[in-house]
């Protein structure tokens, strides 16, 4: 085998390593904790639904017993919580950066993800796609009990 | 919407920039007829060496903007998308500069995001795009060795749909961002699309033709008119990088044009992103199967270029021909794969996060060999530190930054921490900036004797513009990456008080950037008042030895 070859296999061969070791690892996460990424709703929510409305420029989340705050998110600690997310006229992003959620507010579909808040506290929420002037306002406070 | 003011005001416009382009038209034939009556002799006495199209010389000056030989159409390329750089980039100081404050004080939220498409939608059609083109026209002739082109009007035509196309993306004031989604691209609205987002649309469809078109003459060139002394196998690495290019733009660009048409078409009446038979998230995905390839259509041809200017300040041959060749080509074919990336978090599902995620860590092979090759280049050269060298060490750096904190932007876990925020626009500035703004500048100055006609620039401002552009980038772009990861987000005209600080620090960043880029226009005009002192033999022009 020519030494040029060689070197270059050496390379691919660890590159190829890192990034399959890369992708076995998000295969795992990905399966696992599907819950916690953004699926498509399929009618079978775990724990505590609020049902969350994203529109020009607010979040409206409605909880189990009717209230619905606007801009503010308010969560027990150890609860699981899955947030069913729609939109009310274009497409928002719903980002809650401490707790990786992240998930899309779409026009006429819905979306589903489930979290625990673990640690009380307060943390940010944003919307991260962008939806026209006051995009930056639509952002508010998760608060954990 | 039957009917409205809006529309009004569009279909006037482009009646104007039609009778405007065929004004031009007479004027330019007009024009072409004078040079050829009123300057025969001159004429006569280039028309020697001007026969054989790979042996002219074409100069960055605006007699380009009249003739049809496909050197004149590159020069008319390059001249605008400088312009269109420019004109983005002070966009870019512009956003720096406001979100100095956490709330915005120097522009309006409206005005701010009217930046942020113009910056967005120049920079990718009007600069990466046309930059690419420009050198593609320019450089084809002379390294394939054509004699003659026989397309120059068509060329031509081509280079005034992309011209009218940055112009409508400059002046429709959209504030769509370059995405254009779909519920709110159509609210024409200040507050949302902007009353004129559809002028950017047609915008971006002229420059996709040009694209389009552009990449057919390219691939017409490079299998049928190049001369036949140059086989397939010893076809420059540009070449090959611009076949690439080509193939990429040909099978995805046109799935997004035809959802730009219907976007339209849905302004008018909705039927395809709406109502029980569409949905807004099927724009989505139209657009990105061309919004990730065109990524790589600014980049493959950057790496086009470092493989010939490499060898040539490396003094040594380029370390395997055939590992950069499959390199070329396996991007093209893994980065039409890996666009559902930028929806993992729609709702797309289990199942195809993980095909999109997978693909996305494949396309970093191709990556990695590709630089491999760079490296081993490298090691077994001896370096000479000309300033296009310095910007194509500076674009490998930057690759490899943008690369790696790319392929963790793959993993669905990690993607839903920083999806939307500025991490990812700190990851495509490192590459965009470092690598495809870099290799233009690199290509322009190697280029400099024969796009001047034969003068220097200037050493030490180049090297000022080198030092500032790499400094500006990294001030700008780290703070980003940082502040990106604890959720600092994208697209903003204010943030929380919590990200002041690498906000400003990222101003700092765009502002020593945008010196920089001064500094190049004052090295070309300064340099445009020196005499004729050096030969204006094009350096990519000379045989290029390969290894084997």
């Amino acid at each position: 085998m020519n030494k040029k070859v060689k070197y270059e296999l050496i390379w691919l061969v660890a590159v190829i390593a890192i990034l399959g070791i890369s992708a076995l690892a998000n295969y795992n996460y990905t399966l696992s904790a599907s819950k916690n990424i953004a699926q498509p709703y399929n009618g079978d929510p775990s724990g505590v639904v609020i049902n969350v409305t994203g529109y020009q420029w607010g979040w409206q989340f409605e909880y189990p017993n009717g209230t619905t705050t606007t801009d503010k998110l308010i969560l027990m600690a150890n609860v699981t919580y899955t947030l069913i997310v729609t939109s009310k006229d274009v497409i928002h992003d719903l980002y809650i950066p401490q707790f990786g959620v992240q998930v899309y507010a779409v026009y006429g579909h819905t979306n589903e993800v489930s979290f625990t808040p673990l640690v009380p506290g307060t943390y940010i929420m944003e919307c991260v796609e962008y939806c026209g002037e006051y995009h930056y306002e639509m952002r508010g406070e998760v608060v954990v009990l | 919407m039957i009917f409205s003011f809006e529309l009004a005001i569009f279909g006037s416009t482009i009646s104007v920039l039609i009778i405007m382009f065929l004004l031009l038209y007479f004027y330019a034939q007009d024009y072409r007829k004078y040079l050829l009556e009123g300057k025969q002799e001159v004429i006569q006495e280039r028309s020697q060496e001007n026969a054989i199209l790979s042996n002219m010389k074409r100069e960055l000056s605006f007699a380009a903007f009249f003739m049809d030989d496909s050197k004149s159409i590159g020069i008319r390329y390059i001249i605008t998308s400088l312009l269109f750089f420019f004109i983005a980039g002070l966009a870019g100081v512009g956003m720096r500069i406001s979100l100095w404050n956490p709330n915005p004080t120097f522009l309006t939220p409206i005005q701010y995001n009217v930046l942020l498409t113009e910056h967005g939608t120049l920079m990718l059609y009007g600069w990466a795009t046309g930059s690419i083109l420009g050198l593609g026209y320019y450089l084809l002739p002379s390294m394939l060795k054509i004699k003659s082109d026989k397309l120059g009007h068509l060329n031509s035509a081509m280079f005034w749909f992309y011209f009218v196309g940055g112009v409508l993306l400059i002046f429709s004031r959209s504030t769509a961002s370059w995405y254009f989604y779909y519920p709110l691209t159509d609210q024409l609205t200040e507050a949302g699309g902007g009353s004129y987002s559809f002028a950017a649309l047609a915008g971006v469809l002229l420059i996709l033709t040009a694209a389009n078109v552009a990449s057919i003459i390219f691939l017409k060139m490079i299998f049928f008119d190049r001369d036949k002394s140059i086989r397939l196998s010893k076809l420059p690495l540009f070449a090959w990088s611009i076949v690439s290019t080509a193939l990429l733009i040909l099978s995805s660009a046109p799935v997004s044009m035809v959802a730009d048409v219907m976007l339209i078409y849905d302004l008018i009446n909705p039927v395809f992103f709406t109502g029980s038979n569409g949905t807004a998230l099927g724009y989505a995905i139209l657009f990105w199967f061309w919004g990730h390839p065109i990524v790589y259509v600014a980049v493959i041809p950057a790496f086009g270029l470092i493989y010939e200017l490499l060898p040539k300040y490396a003094n040594t041959k380029v370390y395997s021909y055939k590992s950069g060749v499959i390199g070329l080509l396996l991007l093209m074919v893994l980065s039409g794969t890996v666009w559902g990336h930028h929806l993992f978090n729609s709702g797309l599902g289990t199942f195809w996060d993980l095909i999109f995620s997978t693909t996305s860590f494949l396309v970093a092979i191709p990556s990695a060999i590709t630089v491999f090759n760079w490296i081993a280049t490298l090691w077994t050269g001896k370096i000479r530190l000309t300033v296009p060298m310095l910007f194509i060490l500076n674009a490998i750096i930057d690759f490899v930054i943008g690369g790696v904190t790319g392929v963790m932007q793959a993993d669905v876990g990690i993607n839903e921490l920083i999806h939307g925020t500025y991490w990812v626009t700190a990851h495509f500035h490192f590459i965009l900036l470092g690598m495809t703004t870099g290799m233009a500048f690199a290509a322009i100055y190697a280029l400099f004797p024969t796009l001047s006609g034969g003068r220097r620039y200037n050493v030490a401002l180049a090297k000022a513009h080198f030092y500032l552009t790499a400094l500006g980038t990294y001030v700008m772009t780290v703070p980003w990456a940082l502040g990106g990861f604890q959720g600092m987000p994208r697209r903003v005209a204010g943030y929380f008080g919590i990200f002041q600080s690498y906000q400003d620090a990222a101003a700092i960043g765009g502002i020593i950037l945008g010196i920089g880029q001064l500094i190049f226009l004052i090295n070309l005009v300064y340099s445009s008042t020196k005499p004729i002192s050096v030969s204006n033999e094009n350096i990519l022009e000379s045989e290029v030895i390969y290894g084997e």
